[in-house]
């Protein structure tokens, strides 16, 4: 049985405590990194996309909003701003903001400060959505 | 003296109010054990965050991030303005306007960007014509994270894009159920006070330090704000716990006057009809004889 570590996230809201997990990949300002026990100590700043954890041969997928992840020594902390896990995201949701989204960025004119917000919320709802088709 | 069919239906009305702010009371409680309920689980959160920004703050150059420039001038501020949407709630939302509106008065009604959160702020300084860049109103029943970072947002446009050179903030803070206090609190420029020391020589940061800054200084804004509005939701709750128990019992101080001049009144009729009876009696006695 290879080495576990200790993953806690927490968020404004609530504090999920994911026990003693084997694995983690989260998405880190550059790209996916992954973590397994005996991590150097990092601190890493978090994009919005999708958390994978696997603990005990079970997969679990979340999406996360931004932050950053804590690890250091045997635990992980991932401090985000939201967090949805895979059987909880509401697909018709993702899907309507999604749509609305596509049709706010077709309707933009070049200086649209609401462009960018949707821009923003096109991405939300794609990795929700992304996220909702794993559980 | 009122008639007693009168007296009857005030005393009627008057339970039917006090039924009304008993009521009232219930709810505030309920909403007011939710509010601290989210204050309470924001806390981990929201510590963690500024253990770590103050701690890491003083290591990056401030000079590198907008929001954390200290410009050397302020003319310009952003005011935002907390209140609730609804009243009854005794001097809640008027103290805290009258000192915000002192405020603005002292720095220059020019000099001031507004943004009202709750109804009853933004009401008070339309009628006013005070410049209101931004309002949030008729969310409060239904107050998420969402709202905060919305604000947040908005509020980091505003100082990036120079209209504001600092923002400050004017909310009801949750003291205990009896006690709310008004709180004036600087959002931006960031100010720095003492965090927990992490030793952070050995630590990898990803992408960099100052990568890892620029991410948290907005995350640490936004629940600043979070806190700013469950604050005030809280407070709010509890100033309307307190004056609907205050309106309750004077309800019931009323119902007993009330109730004390109705049986005075039926007394008196009572006996100004015995007077009658006997006097008749009497005459009719005496007629006889």
């Amino acid at each position: 049985m290879a080495a576990t570590f200790q993953l806690e996230i927490v968020t404004p809201t609530k504090v999920v405590d994911c026990g003693q997990v084997d694995y983690l990949r989260a998405p880190g300002q550059d790209g996916l990194f992954g973590v397994q026990a005996r991590h150097t100590v990092t601190m890493a700043r978090l994009d919005i996309g999708e958390v994978k954890v696997v603990a005990g041969g079970k997969q679990r997928f979340f999406a996360i909003g931004p932050g950053y992840a804590d690890i250091h020594g045997g635990s992980v902390q991932l401090l985000v701003e939201s967090l949805e896990e895979a059987g909880d995201i509401d697909e018709a949701r993702a899907k309507s903001a999604l749509e609305r989204a596509r049709q706010r960025l077709e309707h933009r004119t070049a200086t649209d400060v609401d462009g960018t917000r949707a821009e923003a919320a096109l991405l939300r709802a794609t990795i929700r959505l992304h996220v909702a088709e794993r559980g | 003296m009122a008639s007693l069919k009168n007296i009857r239906s005030r005393i009627g009305s008057v339970k039917s109010i006090q039924q009304v702010t008993r009521a009232m009371k219930m709810v505030a409680a309920a909403k007011l054990r939710r509010a601290q309920n989210s204050m309470l689980q924001a806390r981990p959160y929201a510590n963690r965050l500024r253990d770590v920004l103050y701690n890491l703050l003083p290591q990056v150059d401030r000079e590198q991030l907008p929001v954390l420039q200290v410009r050397p001038e302020i003319k310009r501020t952003l005011m935002v303005v907390v209140t609730s949407d609804r009243g009854m709630a005794a001097g809640f939302n008027n103290n805290l306007i009258r000192r915000a509106q002192d405020h603005i008065d002292k720095l220059g009604k020019e000099n001031v960007s507004l943004i009202c959160v709750g109804r009853k702020g933004r009401d008070h300084f339309r009628r006013r014509d005070y410049p209101t860049v931004a309002s949030y109103i008729d969310f409060w029943s239904a107050l998420s994270f969402e709202h905060a970072t919305g604000l947040g947002a908005q509020i980091v446009g505003r100082y990036e894009s120079r209209e504001a050179d600092q923002v400050l903030v004017y909310f009801n803070e949750f003291g205990n159920v009896m006690r709310q206090d008004i709180r004036l609190e600087k959002l931006l420029p960031l100010q720095v006070e003492e965090g927990v020391d992490i030793d952070t020589r050995e630590v990898l940061f990803e992408p960099s330090r100052e990568d890892v800054v620029a991410g948290l200084v907005p995350r640490h804004l936004n629940v600043q704000v979070w806190r700013y509005l469950l604050e005030s939701y809280a407070a709010e709750q509890a100033a309307r716990m307190t004056a609907m128990e205050n309106a309750t019992e004077n309800a019931g101080e009323v119902i007993s006057n009330l109730q004390l001049i109705y049986n005075k009144a039926r007394q008196s009729d009572i006996t100004k009809e015995i007077l009658d009876i006997v006097g008749g009696a009497e005459a009719l006695a005496a007629a006889e004889k």
